[in-house]
């Protein structure tokens, strides 16, 4: 009677979940769950160990990868453990309009005789962004000497600024604080921004966002799979990442010879900047992990300022100045390079690269909190 | 809040521990009251005020109906509150903007003002707990059910969260009783409904949402695809819905598991049914036995004569269509079914029909069936449904684009319910197999999973 009975309960069990469960019992939950812990936590670093990064004196992170995260990170580990210093900022670092011969820390090295300048600079990375990489992709910067490159660029309006209350898609929003400080115009939903705030300490999501980024064209893997329907994915992994050659810029001309027009630009109160305000967060950031930190400002291309903006440009560069001296913070803020040097507002051409990095080494505080003279 | 997303995680993160040290206690209904409201406010605060008043009003309904003679009028006064309730959240906008039609047609100079109509929202999991708070006034009518003699009972009966948007539509006679007794949660519950968990998010984001991407594509602009294309398209429509829903289900009922609760089986492998009326008695259980027991049973069934029988199927199944959707698509969608039934059933009593055309054979021609309704119901409009039925017989053979991946996932999905119901059965119960199954489809998860948060399609209705 017993036996009967329970093959009944079994029966009505099995009614009750059709096909719709695979039913595991306890231990065998706990096998699934030691399984997928594993992949969880070791499946990206042995990845990470399949697929070396090609880098050298003068790699830069290729401009399509720019949105990976996960590889920053492994490139970050990798020239901090090679190089004594190394170089944060956004395209002006990353050297927009210049080959990888071309950058600043190609310069830097070049006037150094040895490799000693790593650039970690990645195009977009305004000082919001650049908070939350230092923070939760560039961990390994710690105990260096780190040239903190300002764009005041990002101070040029209130949208550079992030301050316009209308919603626009600014670049790595992934990156910025999602709750505080308040940014005006990120309006992402309360849960997605919570989905973002796990996320970043989850390597295993970033990740998987490095897989879509870096093989499936950005795309989600079932949505690159719709747009090549009869491709073998496989062969997207298997060939490798893009490379930083594919970045070598076509259009070197000036911005003279392209004939840019002045530009009037509203700059932002340096009190009320957002950016700034973040700017000094991840400074704060980088010496608490025990790194000298050198600040670089500009120099940005006054030469194609009007004068009214030009002057209000001046009153800002020397209150941050100011700011830096009163902080006891290594810094230069260089006069503004030949205006044949730049190709637009803040990204200079290689000459103008290679006079910056010359006045570098003649600066006296460059001198002796990175070049330890 | 949906299932699939990062808040209901939180959410049932923070409530099923406070849950379990609670359900022996006094709190245990508060608790769940509270819980299964802030999941819905999480969509919309103002949605709060419906159910309130829909559960206050069955609840009074049926205190009342315990102490009148006059127990018809006030099951009269509860169909009449729950079914106006419907009407004008979720056909207003239809009748108005068909009564406008049929005013223009017949040259009448009166418009029915529709704006404000258009502009109330419908509110999520409307039909379906409107449907199970019907289903216990009706009950307790026909003395099924005893009455519910407190309102956080009832309350948490019309809310509970984890069928609350969209199903299953249990019956008082099932859940009530759960209700009254401390839920027994062990360790099998645990895991039996974590496994149905898995399932269900399985079939809803690798599945559902990935056919989707197709579906949409080709459902967006139907007259710029060929025949292939909008077979294929229809194809993988039949089963997105299918994995959407029941993906729904399953995640619904594994939680409602883990809790202590048994909700009711509510797709049942639809796409293997012999025949029209067993694809029925697997597709959408919960609802289809409503209809059967309070709409079609009430008409008569099959016991007033041939006429009277088809007369009730075309009723029952028409209607079907309207709960669905206020839309003309899903009328002609119900119509179908009901047509289909009539033709098969004849056919189904034939012999021939029956000893010498295989099993296989008549699956096909279900799932062939359903399919091409699917047409009517996934189509923006009759327009629509019309351009795509026309292409798919008088197009030409371009290359549909159509993912191989995709049609590979359906394929191994359709041999596993096959097994599943076949002598060889025993090989998914396997150890090896069953977890190497539930590791497969969480790594796929966690890797390739898309990042958007598709609704279920379910939950418009």
């Amino acid at each position: 009677m017993q036996d009967k009975s329970t093959s009944d309960t079994d029966r009505s069990e099995d009614i009750a979940f059709g096909s719709n469960s695979i039913r595991l019992s306890g231990w065998e939950w706990i096998a699934v769950a030691v399984i997928f812990l594993s992949f969880f936590s070791f499946g990206p670093a042995l990845w990470g160990r399949l697929g070396e990064i090609k880098s050298g004196p003068d790699y830069r992170l290729p401009y399509r990868l720019g949105g990976d995260y996960w590889l920053y990170s492994r490139l970050c580990r990798r020239a901090c453990s090679q190089y004594e210093t190394v170089l944060l900022g956004d395209s002006v670092i990353w050297g927009h309009y210049v080959p990888r011969d071309g950058t600043l820390s190609h310069f830097l090295n070049e006037n150094a005789g040895r490799d000693q300048f790593a650039t970690l600079g990645v195009d977009g990375f305004h000082p919001a962004a650049l908070w939350g990489l230092v923070r939760f992709y560039g961990q390994d910067i710690a105990n260096k000497k780190v040239i903190l490159h300002l764009n005041p660029l990002w101070m040029s309006g209130e949208k550079q600024d992030l301050q316009t209350e209308k919603e626009f898609r600014f670049q790595h929003p992934r990156l910025v604080p999602q709750f505080r400080p308040r940014i005006p115009c990120y309006k992402e939903s309360w849960s997605e921004r919570m989905s973002i705030a796990v996320g970043r300490r989850v390597g295993f999501l970033d990740w998987t966002s490095h897989l879509r980024i870096a093989y499936f064209e950005n795309m989600d893997f079932p949505a690159w799979t719709i747009e090549y329907p009869y491709e073998n994915p496989l062969n997207e992994v298997t060939g490798g990442l893009a490379t930083t050659e594919e970045d070598d810029p076509r259009d070197r001309r000036s911005w003279i010879e392209r004939q840019t027009a002045k530009q009037d630009l509203r700059w932002v109160e340096l009190e009320t900047s957002l950016q700034w305000k973040l700017f000094r967060q991840t400074l704060e950031l980088l010496q608490e992990r025990g790194n000298t930190v050198f600040v670089l400002v500009g120099p940005f291309n006054e030469h194609m300022l009007q004068a009214a903006s030009a002057d209000v440009y001046g009153r800002m560069k020397k209150a941050i100045e100011a700011w830096l001296r009163e902080n006891s913070i290594p810094y230069f803020v260089p006069d503004a390079l030949p205006s044949e040097f730049y190709s637009d507002a803040s990204h200079p051409l290689a000459e103008g690269y290679a006079l910056l990095a010359q006045q570098l080494f003649e600066n006296e505080s460059f001198r002796a909190n990175i070049l330890g003279d | 809040m949906y299932f699939h997303t990062l808040p209901f995680l939180i959410f049932f993160l923070i409530v099923y521990p406070a849950y379990l040290a609670v359900k022996g206690t006094k709190l245990r209904l508060p608790v769940l009251l509270a819980a299964s409201y802030i999941f819905y406010a999480w969509l919309n605060p103002l949605y709060l005020v419906l159910i309130g008043y829909s559960t206050a009003l069955d609840y009074w309904v049926v205190t009342r109906m315990a102490k009148s003679p006059r127990r018809k009028s006030w099951l009269a006064v509860s169909i009449a509150n729950n079914l106006g309730l419907l009407g004008f959240f979720k056909y207003g906008a239809f009748v108005t903007e068909n009564l406008n039609l049929l005013l223009s047609s017949l040259n009448v100079p009166y418009e029915v003002p529709s704006r404000t109509i258009n502009e109330i929202l419908l509110p999520a999991g409307l039909s379906f707990y409107i449907f199970q708070s019907l289903s216990y006034t009706i009950d307790y009518y026909r003395g099924n059910v005893e009455r519910e003699t407190s309102l956080i009972r009832y309350a948490t009966f019309v809310a509970l969260f984890p069928r609350l948007l969209a199903g299953p539509i249990e019956r008082a006679k099932n859940l009530l009783p759960q209700l009254h007794k401390v839920p027994k949660v062990c360790t099998e519950d645990i895991t039996d409904g974590l496994s149905m968990f898995v399932v269900g998010l399985f079939k809803k984001i690798a599945l559902a949402d990935y056919l989707a991407l197709y579906v949409n594509k080709v459902y967006a602009a139907p007259d710029q695809f060929q025949s292939p294309a909008l077979i294929l398209a229809t194809f993988l429509f039949a089963w997105q819905i299918y994995f959407d829903f029941s993906g729904y289900t399953d995640m619904a009922r594994g939680i409602a598991r883990m809790m202590g609760f048994r909700l009711m089986l509510n797709f049942n492998n639809p796409y293997l049914a012999a025949s029209l009326g067993e694809f029925w008695s697997r597709w959408h259980i919960s609802l289809s036995t409503w209809f059967k027991d309070y709409l079609y049973i009430p008409l008569g069934g099959n016991r007033k004569g041939t006429f009277n029988t088809y007369r009730n199927m075309f009723l029952v199944m028409v209607i079907s269509g309207l709960w669905h959707g206020a839309a003309w698509t899903f009328v002609i969608w119900g119509a179908l079914h009901a047509l289909g039934r009539f033709l098969t059933r004849e056919l189904e009593r034939t012999t021939y029909y029956k000893e010498r055309v295989p099993k296989l054979a008549k699956q096909l021609f279900v799932f062939a069936f359903a399919t091409f309704a699917w047409i009517f119901f996934r189509a923006e409009s009759i327009g629509d449904a019309g351009v795509i039925v026309t292409r798919i017989f008088s197009s030409g053979w371009a290359d549909p684009r159509c993912p191989v991946l995709a049609l590979a996932l359906v394929f191994a999905v359709w041999l596993y319910q096959y097994t599943h119901e076949s002598k060889i059965k025993w090989v998914l119960e396997l150890k090896p197999v069953r977890v190497g199954l539930v590791v497969a489809m969480i790594l796929y998860l966690a890797v390739f999973a898309p990042s958007s948060n598709q609704e279920f399609i379910y939950l418009q209705f």
